[in-house]
């Protein structure tokens, strides 16, 4: 800790006169870290989406013709004790008759002649969120169709799907950009914290000679990785709170959908930290393959 | 303190220094003098250990220069002060910061550095020099801030090669008087020097080194 003053003082001196090679740096980790913010930004947005999709996702459950009212009650109550329903909705075949009417108002010559109602009772049925994937929701149907008094199923199995597929894929796909970010992200400030060894070789000789510890010397390295990891990530919350505002502002115009998208907070703050801390291990990579 | 024994080093296969058997003890100051080539500044890197003898025995105070460890490198070089031949004084540091560097690898606290590192500037007569940058230094000034940064931290062996190369004769005595001063508070000196105006009449052992041979000593 004693010597902390002096590595600093020799880390920002060094920051200073390397400034070119160490701003270029610093942007470079900037754009990497962007790429990662904005693939965040966008994986936070879809799973936002996605979890509002298994609300929106209805079973229908239509029932056979000659179900009695009290066989009907008698399902009602069977359906609401299955783990996987989180509400049930009945809809008698007259309520479908006069929903019909109601929608086609304008085009109610389509219904005139009809002295019989064509429709089915149905049980609207919503599932808990975790059912919603596709698999479970299959599975779900058939054991409804093997029930008494069920006549058919019918659900939208594109959302079901779609679900499913964004989330798995979401969640690869953020693990293999973060992934690449990271490497990239090391490998650009432990090249840079490479050539600045090289700039000092004669520097480090002559403080080796004069009894300096591994250390004492690597320390100032560390330091200036660290900021100029940090100041990557200054440039990349810059970057991704600029890139947010178009995006919601400007570009919202063509698709409305970008007004609903959300800037993570905690992203503007994590950027730098991360970035430092990627700098201090990228630093720590070069310094410490330095022979003492 | 200080003891070879039969050590010899080669460069690229020719030996520079041919079965060297030499002993300084504690305290004690000791001339190296020789034609340009004879090995004298070699002798003194193998103290240091900028150099490792490839046969024989090297040792100072209780480091076996051939066995280090890599860690007791930075420890034998902190127990030895040294006036490198061609100063090695760090460019982008200012006279102060360079001088305060030997005592900041030693982990000495800022609070001390300053007073240690005015004092030894007053003692070179560099006081008024301390924010200049090295190369806006003549020769002879660089030759007293490395003099000045051998000395500061006061180590119990003191190294010089040439110390007054670049130094004209009055100033030459005055740093010759450092010495002196430095070797009655108990420090052990070696010191590589063509002058013969330095060890003159010092009553002080003078070893002669010629083609990496050791041809005897006088007194002087
Ligand atoms: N790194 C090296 N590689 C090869 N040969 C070297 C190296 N360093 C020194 N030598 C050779 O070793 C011999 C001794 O050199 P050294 O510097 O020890 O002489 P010196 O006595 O200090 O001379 P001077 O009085 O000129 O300083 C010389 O012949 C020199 O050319
Ligand atoms: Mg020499």
């Amino acid at each position: 800790m004693e010597h902390l003053s002096y590595s600093t003082r020799t880390a920002f001196h060094s920051l200073m006169k390397e400034k070119w090679i160490n701003l270029l740096s610093s942007l470079t980790v900037a754009a990497s870290l962007l790429v990662s913010a904005m693939a965040i930004i966008t994986i936070f947005n879809l799973e936002n989406f996605t979890r509002t999709l298994p609300e929106r996702f209805t079973m229908v459950v239509y029932l056979q013709d000659s179900v009695s009212p009290e066989d009907t009650q008698k399902l009602i109550g069977q359906l609401k004790n299955k783990d996987y329903v989180s509400g049930t909705k009945y809809i008698s075949r007259d309520q479908a008759l006069n929903e019909m009417k109601r929608t086609l108002k304008d085009v109610s010559n389509v219904l005139e002649g009809l002295d019989e109602n064509p429709l089915s009772s149905s049980i609207e049925l919503k599932l808990k969120k975790e059912s919603v994937t596709a698999p479970a929701v299959k599975k779900i149907s058939e054991e409804l169709k093997k029930m008494p008094s069920v006549g058919d199923v019918y659900y939208e199995a594109k959302i079901a799907e779609t679900v499913y597929l964004l989330k798995t894929s979401i969640e690869n796909m953020s693990i293999i950009i973060l992934c690449i970010i990271s490497f990239v992200v090391l490998f650009v400030i432990s090249s840079t914290v490479k050539i600045l060894l090289y700039r000092r070789k004669t520097e480090i000789e002559i403080i080796k000679l004069l009894g300096a510890t591994g250390g004492f010397i690597r320390a100032p390295f560390l330091i200036e990785g660290g900021v100029i990891g940090f100041f990557g990530g200054i440039f990349a919350s810059i970057g991704a709170t600029v890139f947010y505002y178009s995006l919601t502002t400007s570009f919202s115009a063509f698709m409305p959908i970008l007004k609903t998208m959300v800037l993570p907070v905690e992203i503007v703050v994590l950027l730098p930290i991360a970035g430092l801390v990627m700098g201090v291990i990228g630093s720590l990579i070069s310094v410490g393959r330095l022979r003492l | 303190m200080i003891s070879f024994q039969n050590a010899t080093k080669y460069y690229e296969n020719k030996p520079v220094l041919k079965n060297i058997d030499l002993s300084v003890s504690k305290g004690e100051m000791v001339f190296l003098t020789g034609p340009t080539g004879a090995g004298k500044s070699t002798l003194l890197k193998l103290l240091y250990a900028s150099e490792l003898p490839d046969e024989g025995e090297v040792t100072v105070g209780d480091f076996n220069i051939g066995r280090l460890r890599p860690a007791e490198i930075p420890l034998l070089r902190r127990s030895i002060g040294v006036v490198f031949q061609d100063f090695k004084l760090l460019e982008n540091l200012t006279v102060y910061d360079n001088i305060a560097l030997a005592l900041r690898v030693r982990g000495r606290k800022e609070k001390d550095i300053k007073g240690l590192v005015l004092e030894i500037l007053k003692n070179v007569h560099l006081r008024h020099k301390s924010d200049n940058y090295p190369l806006t230094l003549s020769g002879g000034e660089q030759q007293r801030v490395v003099i000045a940064r051998a000395m500061v931290s006061e180590p119990s062996v003191l190294l010089a090669d040439e110390p007054t190369g670049n130094l004209d004769p009055d100033t030459s005595k005055h740093v010759a008087r450092l010495f002196y001063e430095a070797n009655i508070h108990g420090t052990t000196i070696l010191i590589a020097t063509h002058n013969r105006e330095m060890y003159k009449n010092t009553g002080k052992r003078v070893v002669r080194l010629e083609n990496g041979v050791l041809l005897g000593e006088e007194i002087g």
